[in-house]
């Protein structure tokens, strides 16, 4: 990084440095292969929703079909009359969401301290998060459950949000560590040269330039939290006490087999706040300095 | 007076006196407080009941004994285990080196693509990404299945089971590990794409560098930090991966000649209540890990950059 | 900043979600909010019920005990029936019936039963509960077997119930597994319901030829991954999975008599089928839909799935037919493999006599009576004749009174986990030599079995 920093004003713009390039958007390739990435990844996804809109008995023909004919809207009926749907969708988003600010916030802290500063203990905690995430956390369910019970935390909302959090911890510290460690701390300090604050620092140089990172370990805790299946199922023992993944399980074993339709629905139901929460904040997923403010 | 400040300077460290700050424990303190205190006793229980005699009847009671080594010479002098862990290892560094080269590769695309366009991507990546494992993990089943799949159907071979000969059963395996694990490498990626001005890369083309050279001599530095850490969190996912073997599994194929480490793993200790044989397993598998990790993590500690 | 703005409507999102819900963990867990009424009619026993979930009608506060029931097994109108009776007993206890799902079911068991808020009553499958037993996660109930029905309880759940001479897990409700057939389909061949194994041997091969024009066409369905379908056999020939000698648990599937049936199987595999070698049986009600099954193997609410008007195929109805499947000679029948469950009470149970006295209701007459009604086995000899309803129900009772369980050990849950009995029939269905597949079976079976 070669930009003079002695009289910088840093400004970070929503507006992205690509667009003001003048290779992008234009060629033929990218825009093929954007196409066959975007046909990939949602061919399973459309096949899902397709499913969802099926009856049961069209789910699987030797020669496959590509729209749902007759479609059928009982799948959906059959979830939302369902008992505890709504209270599965509260305690899920409960859940989920308090484990989003929480870790965000923990571990934000967490990685700035182990990557702007030197102190001792410092080595030995990042590896600590390194093995804590090696070990398979199915091992670790009833150690953990009896902790939970110790601390009358069985079925509630608080006791399966904190075994979230330590799960989605490490991993999140992990990771942003990387971006924290990408800001260079010259900017920080060129702004408090300036005058201003330490805090005043992170919150206008650093906390921007790391929102890509905090968007994209958001999005992984949100979809863990969201998607977790067997510690919800142990921890949330009354029904009207579970989350989504342990409540949509019951079409599996609904109407003595399993229900696909219903599975396939629900599951398309699922993924419905997943996608509202990306399409969110997926514009901070990319915010980066603009070469105009660097140079100030 | 203030022309040449060290950063510990600013912060008031006195190096020559070194009096260690607060301001870093704290900051670590509330996640260090929440992992120590939700992990902390279980992790500890890990390895007391790696050495003990415990099952289901110690759960509720009974006392369990002090067994020393005898689990993990158990596990250690099966043969399956090291099938299985032969396996395992091919099949994770086959699927992390798809993941970070795929994942690589669409972030760039990413980065090229007109706003709309990688809207347009980035919406499909994420679908992909908000499927949970089980669907997801069924609905490529689906399309891979012997009578009814799509798969057979396109390549005109009815009856083709994909899944009862193992080659082709970790063939459909890994592409469903690989599509469920781009999306989040591609986007972090992208993100520390951006992170790049693109001065920069204007400047080395106008210096004469070709695309190639742009991209091992700026690209690949820049992102070596959280290259490397995708790719040891890679490591350390696929390596466990479990539920796509498991509902794979069930769904076809001879599960012995099928077994990865994770699936193993349950399929002989959690799976039958033997909590000693579970954490000896765990144990041997986090071993396994870093050994695997351990060129990465002597780097590491030696470095700047831990 | 954007950011700020999405964090800080998150955080007001929690905050108010948080406050909504509540935390409490003696929130009843009986009621719901919604109580859509059921389209589903009694006669499918297979639907899930809709009805508002079963509370107490016991005013005020005072004890409440905790009911679990698994799947979708127990209708809510016959828990609804089993409270009433209860609180004419205990006006003033609640009874929270929790209806848990059979999936990770070992794990909720394993930290619930032993945790300081334990359920009261639950159900335990008859494969699981000897695991539990042995662990003395339940409450010794050999004193009071004689008042909860004695010599009436059906006895291979008896069996099921009981560890080392002790009896812990009450009989609940059984089925057992019969043949379903196209009517239609037999007719056409001129095909009788056979009477022998032979004759059944014969009906699927003259099925497969006469409907070859259908793909995958099977005059008997027997995927590879279906285990349950090598138990007759291999039971009629006088063979069994495993057996104690001198407290060793020793594998007989590749003793002379096992490899002869599993050797029946094998033909029975590769004359009639046209099932996925390795596949699983959670398919099957939709190969049947699709008219590519001519008889299949299947659990006596088999029936009830493939006509299911929302995921079935209900038209179908009039060309569906059960029998109970045949022996060697005519009129007898094949050892049938019975499934079912135990109820059982928690050791740590902070309401012994409460729970006893809910027990003692679900294993009554009166409640058990709902059972045959229905058409499922229930738990007490009695009763069996009185098993109602469809063609399956009486083919099942009929099969029941010759049926088998899987070895009685603690560690049986450890072999179903390793899917040692799948492995091998996927591998005879291939073609595997018989007695080499069943001998590694038998040799895993014993390391598991003998700790």
């Amino acid at each position: 990084m070669t930009a003079t920093l002695d009289s910088m004003t840093l400004v970070p713009q929503p507006q992205r440095v690509e667009e003001r390039s003048r290779k992008r958007g234009g060629n033929i390739v990218p825009n093929v292969l954007a196409v066959i990435v975007f046909l990939i990844s949602t061919f399973p996804v459309y096949w899902m929703v397709l499913t969802s809109f099926r009856r049961g008995v069209d789910i699987q023909r030797p020669t496959p079909q590509f729209v749902p004919s007759p479609g059928t809207l009982q799948n959906y009926r059959k979830v939302f009359n369902r008992d505890f749907f709504w209270t599965a969708v509260q305690n899920s988003l409960t859940v989920t969401l308090s484990v989003l600010a929480l870790a965000l916030l923990l571990a934000f802290l967490a990685a700035v301290a182990v990557s702007r500063f030197r102190f001792r203990g410092r080595k030995a905690f990042i590896i600590m998060i390194l093995l804590v995430q090696m070990v398979p956390a199915e091992a670790l369910i009833i150690s953990l459950f009896r902790i939970l019970d110790g601390w009358q935390l069985v079925n509630t909302i608080l006791g399966l949000t904190l075994t979230y959090l330590a799960f989605v911890l490490p991993f999140t510290i992990w990771t942003l560590r990387g971006f924290v460690a990408n800001v260079p701390k010259e900017l920080e300090e060129a702004s408090m040269m300036d005058g201003s604050t330490r805090l005043r620092a992170f919150m206008t140089i650093t906390l921007p330039l790391v929102a890509p990172g905090l968007v994209a370990t958001g999005v992984f805790a949100f979809i863990q939290a969201w998607n977790e299946f067997i510690f919800a199922l142990v921890i949330m023992n009354k029904p009207d006490k579970q989350t989504l993944p342990v409540w949509l399980q019951a079409f599996n074993e609904g109407a003595k087999g399993t229900d696909w339709g219903g599975v396939m629905a629900g599951s398309t139901l699922m993924a419905i706040p997943v996608v509202i929460f990306f399409l969110l904040v997926q514009r901070r997923l990319a915010s980066g300095l603009t070469a105009g403010a660097v140079k100030g | 007076m203030k022309s040449s400040l060290t950063m510990e300077q600013i912060e008031g460290i006195d190096v020559r006196r070194r009096r260690p700050r607060p301001l870093p424990y704290l900051l670590l303190l509330p996640a260090l407080l929440a992992l120590v205190l939700m992990l902390g006793f279980p992790l500890i229980r890990l390895v007391t009941l790696s050495l003990q005699d415990f099952g289901l009847k110690q759960q509720f009671g009974a006392p369990a004994e002090w067994v020393g080594l005898k689990n993990f010479r158990e596990i250690l002098s099966d043969d399956q285990f090291w099938q299985v862990l032969r396996r395992t290892i091919v099949f994770c560094a086959v699927n992390v080196m798809l993941t970070m080269v795929l994942g690589l590769a669409i972030a760039m695309l990413l980065n090229r693509l007109g706003k709309w366009m990688r809207l347009l991507t980035m919406t499909g990546l994420m679908l992909a990404w908000s499927m949970p494992a089980l669907t997801a993990t069924v609905i490529w089943q689906w399309i891979f299945d012997t009578q009814y799949g799509i798969a057979n159907w396109l390549f005109g071979r009815q009856g083709q089971s994909w899944l009862s000969n193992p080659l082709t059963f970790y063939f459909v395996a890994t592409i469903i590990v690989v599509w469920m694990g781009i999306p989040f490498v591609a986007f972090t990626l992208y993100a520390g794409l951006t992170q790049i001005p693109s001065e920069t890369m204007e400047a080395a083309s106008i210096d004469g560098a070709t695309p190639w050279q742009r991209f091992l001599d700026i690209v690949v530095p820049s992102l070596k930090p959280i290259l490397l850490i995708l790719t040891s969190l890679s490591v350390l996912w696929d390596f466990r991966v479990f539920t796509q073997i498991y509902v794979l599994q069930s769904a076809g194929g001879i599960n012995r000649d099928t077994n990865l480490l994770g699936v193993y793993a349950y399929r002989t200790s959690i799976g039958s209540s033997h909590f000693d044989r579970g954490a000896a397993i765990a144990i041997v598998m986090v071993l396994i890990t870093v050994l695997l990790t351990l060129v990465y993590l002597r780097s590491m500690v030696r470095q700047e950059e831990l | 900043m954007k950011l700020k703005r999405i964090a800080a409507s998150l955080a007001a999102l929690t905050a108010v979600l948080a406050a909504c819900g509540s935390d409490s963990k003696d929130s009843s867990a009986g009621t719901t909010g919604s109580a859509a009424p059921t389209t589903a009619a009694s006669t499918t026993a297979a639907s899930t019920p809709e009805t508002a979930a079963p509370t107490t009608g016991g005013s005020g506060s005072g004890d409440s005990i905790r009911l679990w029931l698994n799947g979708g097994d127990t209708p809510d109108e016959f828990v609804n029936y089993a409270i009433t009776e209860f609180n004419k007993i205990h006006p003033d206890v609640k009874v929270n019936f929790e209806r848990q799902q059979w999936t990770g079911i070992v794990e909720k068991l394993t930290t619930a039963l032993s945790s300081s808020d334990s359920p009261d009553v639950v159900e335990l499958g008859n494969t699981q509960a000897q695991a539990f037993e042995a662990a003395g996660a339940l409450q010794d109930l050999t004193a009071k077997k004689a008042d909860l029905g004695g010599d009436d309880l059906l006895q291979s759940l008896v069996e099921a119930g009981t560890y080392d001479g002790k009896f812990y897990g009450l009989p609940y409700y059984a089925g057992a597994r019969v043949i379903i057939y196209r009517k239609d389909l037999f007719e056409k061949s001129g095909i009788e319901i056979p009477t022998t194994i032979d004759e059944m041997l014969a009906a699927g091969e003259k099925l497969k030829a006469d409907n070859a024009a259908t793909p995958n066409f099977s005059g008997i369905y027997l995927p590879g991954k279906n285990w349950f379908a090598a138990l007759p056999h291999i039971w009629l020939a006088g063979g069994d999975i495993a057996t104690q000698e001198n407290g060793k648990w020793v594998g007989k599937l590749s003793s002379d008599e096992s490899v002869k049936g599993l050797t029946q199987l094998q033909e029975f595999i590769t004359k009639t089928s046209g099932a996925p070698k390795d596949g699983d049986d959670s398919k099957d009600y939709l190969a049947f839909c699709n008219g590519e099954v001519g008889m299949m193997p299947a659990p006596g609410w088999k029936p009830g799935q493939i006509t299911n008007k929302d995921d079935g195929c209900p038209d179908m109805e009039a060309n569906i037919g059960v029998f109970a499947m045949p022996g060697d000679t005519a009129g007898t029948t094949a050892p049938a493999f019975l499934g079912g469950s135990n109820l059982a009470i928690s050791a740590k149970s902070a309401h012994q006599d409460l729970a006893y006295d809910l027990l003692k209701i679900l294993a009554s007459p009166g409640y058990q009576k709902q059972f045959a009604a229905q058409g499922t086995i229930p738990a007490l000899k009695s009763l069996l004749a009185d098993v109602s309803g469809s063609e399956g129900a009486i083919a099942q009772a009929k099969a029941a009174l010759n049926s088998r369980f899987v070895p009685s050990s603690e560690n049986w849950a450890a072999v179903e986990a390793s899917n040692i009995l799948p492995d091998m029939v996927v591998a005879i269905s291939g073609g595997a030599d018989v007695k080499t597949e069943a001998a590694k079976a038998d040799a895993a079976i014993e390391e598991i079995l003998n700790g």
